[in-house]
C-alpha cells in the first residue's frame, strides 16, 4: 500500500516539475512578464473596470428595439442581451441534443456495424473539430449578423460535442436489454427510444444541462463575431474602450451562470440513481452527494 | 406432420474459433427442449447464435418464425430496461405482438392491441399492482415474471431462454415454469432453454439435449 502511494506521489511530483519546465520554456525563461503583469491588472481594474456601469442593468436602453414594458430593468441592454443569449443557448441545446442522439445512435458499436459507425463518427468529429466561434464566423457569412448565426453555430457544435459523449455512454450500457430487443425484431428507432434513452436517461439529462450552461457561456463569446446576444454588446463596448461596461456585462454573465449551475444541480438531484427519493431540498444540492444522501436517509427514517 | 419451428443442421458456433461444432436439433410446435452441460461448453453462445445476435461459423438454422416478434429471447440477467417501469418493459414485447380481435370480431388497432396485450400479460404474471413500478425496485422473482410477461406479450413462435430460472426459489420457479409451459402448449410455439440444473430442466422440458455429446472445443465463453 505504502509503495503504491509512494509511486503515485513520485509520478504526480514529476508531472508538476515537467509542467513547470514546459512553462519556463514557453515564457523563454523571462518571468518578468508574470510578476509585472499583476500590477498592470490592478491599475487597469482601478482606472477602467471599476465601478461598473450599473445603468446598463437598471436603465432602459435608448436605442431600438423599443421596449413596451414599464419596468426599466426589463428594457435594459444587459437584460435584453442576456435574454437573447439564453434563448439562443436553449434553442441550440434542444436542437443539438436531438441531432446528437440521432447521430450518436449510428456511431455506437453496440448498435450498428462498422460500415455505418465510421462515417458517422467522422461526421461528428468534423462538427466538433471547429470551435463554435469559427462556426459562428461561417454562419455570419452565410446568414448574416444576428442570433440565427449564433444558434446555428452552437447547434452544430452541440451535435459534435454531445454526440461523442452520447455514443460513449451508449456503448457502456448493458448489452442484454439491447440483445433482447434486437432478437425480438425491434427497429433501430424503437431500440433507441425504448431501450437506449431510458437506460441512459439520467446521464443524458446531465449532459443536456451541462451543454445548456456551456452554450450560455459560449453564446456570450459568439457575440464578438456578430452572432447576437450579450456578446454583441460586449464587442461594441470593447470597440469604444468602455471597459466598465464590459465589466457590467461580465457580472451579469457570472450571476446567470451561477443560477444555471445551481438549477442544474437541483434538477439532477431528482434523478440520481442512488437517491430514489423523488424529492430534493434546495439546500442539499450544495452539499457533497454522500452527505446529501445521508441527510435524506436520516429524514426518511 | 407439423412443420418444425426451428431446424438446426451441422451448426458451428464460436467467436474466434468453433466452440460447438456439428450441432443438430429440430424443435416441433408445442415442444420444449432444454440444453444442459457444464459451464464453458458454449450453451449461451449457441443460444445467442440461434437468436441471430452473433454470426454462425457454419451450418444452417431454418426458422419457421415471424420476422418481427417471432423470437422471444430471455438472457441470463433477463435484459430488462432497469430504469423503466414494468409497463414499459412489457410494452417492448407488445409492440411486436400478433393481431387480436375485440369481442365483436374486429381487429384492434395497434395502440389498443398494445394496451390489451400489456394489461393481460401483466395480469397473467400477477404484477398488476406493480405495473408502474421501476424494475430496479422489484425482487428477483418479480423481475423474472416481467421478463416472462414481455416474452408472452410478443406472442413468439420460438422462445430462447438462458438460465432464466437460476437463483429462484422453488415456488417462484414452479409458477414461471407453469406460465411458460401453458403458453408454449396452448399456442403451439416452441421453447429452447439453457439450464444448468438437470432436475429443473427435467421439470420444464419435454426433451433434454446434452451439449457434451456434440463436438465441443473446451474454452471460455465470451
Amino acid at each position: 500500500m505504502t509503495t503504491k502511494i509512494n509511486k503515485v506521489s513520485v509520478i504526480a511530483f514529476s508531472l508538476v516539475i515537467l509542467a513547470f519546465i514546459i512553462l519556463n520554456n514557453l515564457v523563454r525563461g523571462d518571468w518578468g512578464d508574470l510578476t509585472g503583469g499583476f500590477s498592470n491588472l490592478i491599475k487597469f481594474w482601478n482606472t477602467e473596470l471599476w465601478p461598473p456601469e450599473w445603468g446598463l442593468i437598471f436603465e432602459a436602453q435608448s436605442e431600438p428595439p423599443k421596449c413596451n414594458v414599464n419596468i426599466e430593468f426589463f428594457c435594459s441592454k444587459a437584460y435584453t442581451g442576456m435574454l437573447e443569449t439564453l434563448k439562443m443557448a436553449f434553442v441550440a441545446t434542444i436542437l443539438g441534443f436531438i441531432g446528437a442522439i440521432s447521430l450518436s445512435s449510428f456511431a455506437a458499436k453496440n448498435l450498428v456495424p462498422k460500415s455505418v459507425l465510421v462515417p458517422t463518427r467522422l461526421l461528428l468529429s468534423f462538427t466538433r473539430c471547429l470551435p463554435s466561434i469559427i462556426w459562428a464566423i461561417v454562419f455570419v457569412i452565410i446568414v448574416g449578423i444576428g442570433p440565427l448565426a449564433g444558434v446555428l453555430a452552437m447547434t452544430l457544435y452541440t451535435i459534435g460535442y454531445l454526440g461523442k459523449f452520447q455514443y460513449e455512454e451508449i456503448e457502456g450500457i448493458n448489452r442484454e436489454p439491447l440483445e433482447a430487443a434486437r432478437a425480438m425484431g425491434l427497429r433501430h428507432s424503437e431500440i433507441v427510444t425504448k431501450v437506449v434513452i431510458p437506460e441512459s436517461g439520467n446521464t443524458f439529462l446531465s449532459q443536456i444541462l451541462f451543454m445548456f450552461e456551456y452554450n450560455v457561456r459560449h453564446g456570450t463569446v459568439l457575440g464578438l463575431v456578430g452572432a447576437g446576444g450579450i456578446g454583441l454588446h460586449i464587442d461594441r463596448a470593447m470597440e469604444l474602450d468602455l471597459y466598465n461596461h464590459v465589466m457590467t456585462y461580465l457580472i451579469v454573465i457570472f450571476i446567470v451562470i451561477v443560477i444555471i449551475d445551481f438549477l442544474s444541480l437541483f434538477i439532477r438531484s431528482f434523478v440520481t440513481d442512488e437517491s430514489e427519493l423523488g424529492e430534493s431540498s434546495i439546500f442539499t444540492v450544495l452539499l457533497p452527494a454522500s452527505l446529501a444522501q445521508k441527510l435524506h436517509k436520516s429524514k426518511k427514517s | 406432420m407439423a412443420k418444425p419451428i426451428v431446424k438446426i443442421k451441422d451448426l458451428s458456433v464460436g467467436y474466434n474459433g468453433p466452440l460447438v461444432s456439428g450441432f443438430n436439433l429440430e424443435i416441433k410446435p408445442g415442444e420444449i427442449v432444454a440444453i444442459v452441460g457444464t459451464s464453458g461448453l458454449g450453451k449461451t453462445t449457441l443460444l445467442r447464435t440461434i437468436a441471430g445476435l452473433i454470426p454462425k461459423l457454419s451450418g444452417r438454422i431454418i426458422g419457421n418464425v415471424r420476422r418481427r416478434g417471432g423470437i422471444g429471447y430471455i438472457p441470463q440477467r433477463l435484459g430488462l430496461v432497469r430504469h423503466a417501469s414494468v409497463y414499459h418493459n412489457v410494452e417492448l414485447g407488445a409492440r411486436c405482438g400478433v393481431k387480436i380481435n375485440d369481442e365483436s370480431g374486429n381487429i384492434l388497432n395497434w395502440s389498443k392491441r398494445k394496451s390489451v396485450l400489456i394489461h393481460e400479460t401483466v395480469k397473467l404474471v400477477g404484477l398488476t399492482e406493480k405495473i408502474n413500478e421501476p424494475i430496479r425496485r422489484l425482487s428477483g422473482g418479480q423481475q423474472r415474471r416481467v421478463a416472462t410477461a414481455r416474452t408472452i406479450a410478443q406472442s413468439p413462435e420460438l422462445i430462447l431462454a438462458d438460465e432464466f430460472l437460476s437463483e429462484l426459489d422453488k415456488e417462484n420457479a414452479d409458477s414461471i415454469i407453469r406460465l411458460m409451459r401453458d403458453y408454449v402448449k396452448n399456442n403451439n410455439s416452441a421453447m429452447l432453454l439453457v439450464e444448468h440444473h438437470l432436475d429443473r430442466a427435467n421439470q420444464i422440458a419435454d426433451r433434454i439435449v446434452d451439449l457434451g455429446e456434440f463436438e465441443v472445443n473446451s474454452g471460455e465463453e465470451e
